[in-house]
């Protein structure tokens, strides 16, 4: 467990509240992502997680509740402004541009300029190729050139490259919104490999999963989202069949820590 | 890995890209032999250049807007309705030429606006959008030329454009009966391809990136050179680069640096490969829909300059059907109807492709029926080609 951080947690999200019309998606979530920590975020469909993570991101605004980052309030207008921040956001369908080559998606949006012409920024493509080498590199993320168009790629090299791009600029967290759900077993080995390796590099890291066992695998901490209310934080710990047991008497409702309502100031409390 | 080996490799990785310059090199000979060489003689390639013009330069624009998941059907009667006020402010308010281009395509650029509000900011599908552009720049051509139908053109300078050839700068006695300012452009820039292919393998092997072997680099060095060289040699045995070549010249050269070096050629391409991705990475899908819209319009003005000035005349159904031609040579030169895939130098070999299948059937006296369905077929086959292609590449 590593709740002994150093400093301030990375992220602290205190009574998220956010309705779509009548439907209330989020009644009050609070949560703490601490750093070097791998925080597993599960619920059943509807539950609330993916909400909850486009809230962080910057992708939805909140109705009520209040955002830290390492201590700072803030609030986001748009995802540019989360990642701005160092929140970056893997999504669940990639969000690469297959006709692009690796480095092009890794530098998506964020192109290294050798030469500005006017409003023309000439790119320099030898700096973001050497990058793109050195990131995948570091991340021992096996793809043989960084030319490659990413609609060559295997799915799970493209989901790899998705995390890679994520972390390639001083990201303060990264979100993985269901990083395994379109892949091979083969490719979901690999990619939890990456995120343990991650996690050993120093990051941050929030995933959203319904599979159980990719929790268990790579995850600190876990909490349960049911109908909108984090009724479950708790270390990630013993052995699978009763973890999974546990989690899902949680996700179903037959089990409830939070169910006083008090849910404000508990979040901080599983030491 | 042997030559043979190596080549029959590159061809078939790299088929894609080589297919429209084999396929505009068979036409070129098919009708060189089917002519007895009448088809690549200096005035009839002249003429092939300055027929290609237009829909050249609208068809570069063209693959952009295809590239970004769009369509414009407005820009030949854009094309038609911009051509007849620039003959206006020459003819009738007296206007310079040094006024009418620039004034003619900023009219270009606000009229691509137009189209791009209706499109990125008001949500409506382009489709149906330049389809009332189509409409409109047609009652708008007809009510320009409907006073004096045609409007004839007498600007010199303006005509020059369509129908000219730029001057002989070199007062030297060699070669007699040469361009000799065209021949020493085209040395230029053969030199100026081969400093930048053997620069740039250079940085591919620094960074240790496969290139080819040098007998096949050499080989394509000197076939490329020598197409230049041999355009170059036919063009200035006649009369020189024409006005209209220079200007699809500038143009090809402006978008390729533009869409293979910049930032927003790249933005481009992302929008077109994945539009949610290119905004959730903060690359705003509005500003490329407006920024490509309005070089689509600016381009339909150029266009309507073009053709004005080779007939030197606005006709009151100048810009018929000119997007059809466009978007047809975007698609043979390897445009993608799912986005994101397209390049100039395609598109502007397309529209070569289609402007000599054109001038070569009327020079063999084609009937006009026939030429619509042989310019069908190679264009339905130019489309399959791609796509099977591209299947069996995943």
């Amino acid at each position: 467990m590593n709740q002994t951080s150093d400093g301030k947690p990375v992220v602290e999200m205190r009574n998220i509240e956010k309705h779509f019309g009548a439907v209330q998606a989020l009644r009050g979530v609070d949560l703490v992502l601490e750093q070097n920590e791998v925080l597993g975020l599960v619920g059943d469909n509807a539950a609330g997680k993916s909400t909850l993570m486009k809230v962080l991101s910057g992708a939805y605004i909140p109705d009520g509740g209040e955002i830290f980052i390492e201590g700072e309030k803030v609030s986001f207008a748009n995802p540019m402004d989360a990642r701005r921040i160092g929140i970056e956001m893997v999504y669940q369908d990639y969000a690469l541009a297959n006709n692009l080559d690796v480095a092009g998606n890794v530098f998506m949006g964020r192109e290294a300029v050798r030469l500005k012409l006017g409003p023309l920024g000439v790119m320099d493509y030898p700096y973001m190729e050497q990058e793109t080498r050195q990131l995948l590199d570091r991340l021992k993320i096996d793809i043989s050139s960084v030319r490659l168009k990413v609609e060559r790629l295997s799915g799970g090299q493209r989901q790899s490259i998705a995390i890679a791009r994520a972390t390639a600029f001083d990201a303060k967290v990264i979100i993985m919104d269901e990083p395994t759900a379109a892949l091979s077993v083969a490719a979901i080995d690999k990619v939890l490999e990456l995120v343990q390796e991650l996690k050993a590099q120093g990051a941050s890291i929030i995933i959203i999963s319904h599979r159980l066992e990719d929790i268990y695998r790579v995850s600190d901490r876990m909490i349960v989202l049911r109908q909108g209310r984090k009724v479950s934080d708790t270390a990630v710990e013993g052995d699978i069949h009763e973890f999974r047991e546990r989690v899902v008497a949680y996700m179903i409702g037959a089990r409830d820590d939070f169910a006083t309502e008090e849910v404000a100031s508990i979040a901080q409390g599983e030491s | 890995m042997s030559f043979i080996d190596e080549t029959r490799k590159l061809l078939r990785e790299n088929i894609r890209d080589y297919g429209m310059f084999i396929a505009l090199f068979v036409i070129i000979l098919f009708f060189t032999i089917a002519t007895n060489g009448l088809f690549i003689s200096p005035r009839n390639i002249v003429n092939l250049v300055n027929q290609t013009g237009y829909i050249a330069v609208l068809a570069i624009g063209m693959t952009l807007v295809i590239v970004i998941r769009q369509i414009d059907l407005s820009v030949g009667f854009l094309a038609g309705f911009l051509g007849a006020v620039a003959a206006t402010a020459l003819a009738s308010w007296g206007w310079p030429v040094y006024l009418v281009i620039p004034f003619i395509l900023v009219l270009g650029i606000l009229a691509g606006r137009l189209t791009s509000f209706m499109v990125a900011d008001l949500g409506i599908p382009a489709f149906v959008a330049t389809l009332a552009g189509w409409l409109g720049y047609r009652g708008a051509l007809q009510l320009v030329t409907r006073s004096t139908g045609t409007i004839i053109i007498s600007d010199k300078a303006f005509n020059a454009i369509g129908n000219d050839f730029i001057p002989e700068v070199l007062q030297i006695n060699l070669f007699p009966g040469l361009h000799k300012f065209t021949l020493i452009l085209g040395l230029a820039s053969i030199l100026f391809f081969l400093w930048s292919e053997i620069s740039n393998r250079r940085r591919l092997q620094d960074q240790g990136t496969e290139v080819l072997s040098p007998g096949l680099f050499i080989l394509k060095l000197v076939a490329l050179s020598a197409f230049i060289g041999g355009i170059t040699w036919i063009l200035a045995g006649y009369r020189g680069l024409s006005w209209t070549a220079v200007v699809i010249l500038v143009v090809v050269i402006i978008y390729h640096f533009i869409t293979t070096k910049t930032v927003l050629g790249r933005h481009i391409y992302a929008v077109g490969g994945n539009p949610e991705a290119a905004e959730l990475s903060g690359i705003s899908v509005k500003r490329i829909t407006h920024v490509v819209f309005g070089s689509m319009g600016m381009l339909s003005a150029l266009a309507g300059i073009l053709f004005a000035a080779r007939l030197q005349s606005a006709t009151t159904t100048a810009g018929t059907l000119f997007e059809l031609d466009a978007i047809a040579a975007s698609f043979v030169g390897g445009v993608s109807a799912a986005g994101g895939v397209g390049t100039i130098i395609g598109s502007l070999i397309g529209a070569l492709v289609m402007s000599s299948l054109t001038n070569g059937m009327n020079l063999m006296g084609i009937d006009i029926s026939y030429q619509y369905v042989v310019r069908a077929v190679v264009l339905a086959g130019a489309v399959i080609f791609d796509v099977t292609t591209r299947r069996t590449m995943d």
